[in-house]
C-alpha cells in the first residue's frame, strides 16, 4: 500500500513584503549617502546673483577644517586632485564637464586656489556653489 | 427597554504599517533630492607654461588681501570695484585685452575672493589666476 506524503505549504507570506522593501530601501539609502558629500560641513559664501546649476560629474568640497574632498573622499594634494578629475571627466564634451566647487566661506586662498587650478587643469567646467546674499546661512552646517 | 449598541472595531490593519512607512520614505527622499544647488559658473583659462610677459604687463592687475582690494596698485573699496573695473575695461573689445590678473594673498578668504571675481566678471573681465610658484634654489 502506498502511503501519501503530507504536502507542506511553502508560500512566502505576503505581509512580509512591505518590511523587506523597507529594509532594502534603507540599505540603498545608506549606501548612496556613503558616496556623496552631504556629510561634510561647510558654509557657502553669498553673492547677489546666483543661478540654478543642474547636475555635475564631480564635486570638490573644501570644508570648515580646510580639508579638500573629491566626491566625499579626502584628497591630500592638488596633483592627485587633477589626476582624479581627469579620470572622472574622461573624454566628455565641453558643457558636460561640470565640476561643483563647494568652499567654506572662511577658507583661505592657499586652500581653495590650488583646487580651482586643478579643476582648470583637468578641463572641468567650474561651478561655484553659492547662496543668494539675503538667504545666506544654508549649506551643510 | 434600552437597546445596546454594538461596538465596532476601529483598529487600523497592522499589515499596512510597513507599506505606509515605505511610501513616507519615498516621499521624503523625493523631496530631498529635488532641492537644486545654486551657484555661478566661472571660466578660468588653463595656465600657460610660458606666459607672455609683455601682454601681462598691459593687463589689469587686481590684488586681493585679507582686508583690501588693490586695482593696479590703488586701493579700491569693494562697493566701488564694479564701477572701477567698468571704467578700466571700457573700449576693450578683444578677449586678450579684457584679461584681468588676480593675485590673492594666502590669508584672503573665499567669500572676499568670490565677491571680487564676481565684480570683475560682471564688468566684462576675464579672470586669470596669478599663482605664486615655489622655487627651490640650491646654494653651494
Amino acid at each position: 500500500m502506498k502511503i501519501p506524503r503530507k504536502e507542506f505549504d511553502a508560500d512566502v507570506p505576503s505581509t512580509a513584503m512591505g518590511d523587506i522593501a523597507f529594509l532594502l530601501l534603507i540599505f540603498f539609502v545608506i549606501l548612496a549617502r556613503a558616496v556623496d558629500d552631504s556629510h561634510l560641513q561647510w558654509k557657502p559664501a553669498a553673492v547677489p546673483e546666483v543661478e540654478s546649476t543642474g547636475a555635475a560629474i564631480a564635486s570638490v568640497v573644501i570644508d570648515a577644517d580646510m580639508r579638500t574632498y573629491l566626491n566625499g573622499k579626502e584628497i591630500k594634494d592638488a596633483e592627485k586632485l587633477t589626476e582624479q578629475l581627469e579620470i572622472l571627466l574622461g573624454e566628455l564634451q565641453p558643457g558636460k564637464r561640470k565640476v561643483f566647487l563647494k568652499v567654506d566661506k572662511e577658507a583661505k586662498a592657499h586652500t581653495f586656489q590650488p583646487a580651482i587650478e586643478s579643476i582648470s587643469m583637468a578641463g572641468g567646467d567650474l561651478i561655484h556653489v553659492l547662496n543668494r546674499e539675503e538667504e545666506n546661512g544654508g549649506g551643510n552646517e | 427597554m434600552e437597546l445596546r449598541r454594538r461596538k465596532l472595531l476601529v483598529d487600523p490593519p497592522a499589515t499596512a504599517a510597513p507599506d505606509i512607512a515605505f511610501i513616507l520614505i519615498v516621499f521624503f527622499l523625493v523631496c530631498a533630492s529635488v532641492q537644486p544647488d545654486t551657484g555661478r559658473p566661472q571660466n578660468i583659462p588653463r595656465s600657460e607654461e610660458t606666459p607672455d610677459k609683455e601682454q601681462q604687463s598691459q593687463n589689469i592687475e587686481v590684488s586681493i588681501t585679507e582686508k583690501t582690494v588693490l586695482v593696479n596698485g590703488d586701493i579700491v573699496p569693494l562697493a566701488n570695484l564694479d564701477t572701477k573695473m567698468r571704467q578700466l575695461l571700457a573700449g576693450k573689445e578683444a578677449e586678450k585685452d579684457r584679461v584681468v590678473l588676480v593675485k590673492t594673498a594666502d590669508e584672503a578668504t573665499y567669500e572676499r575672493w568670490i565677491n571680487v571675481t564676481t565684480a570683475i566678471e560682471g564688468a566684462g573681465g576675464i579672470i586669470t589666476l596669478q599663482l605664486e610658484q615655489e622655487e627651490v634654489r640650491v646654494v653651494d
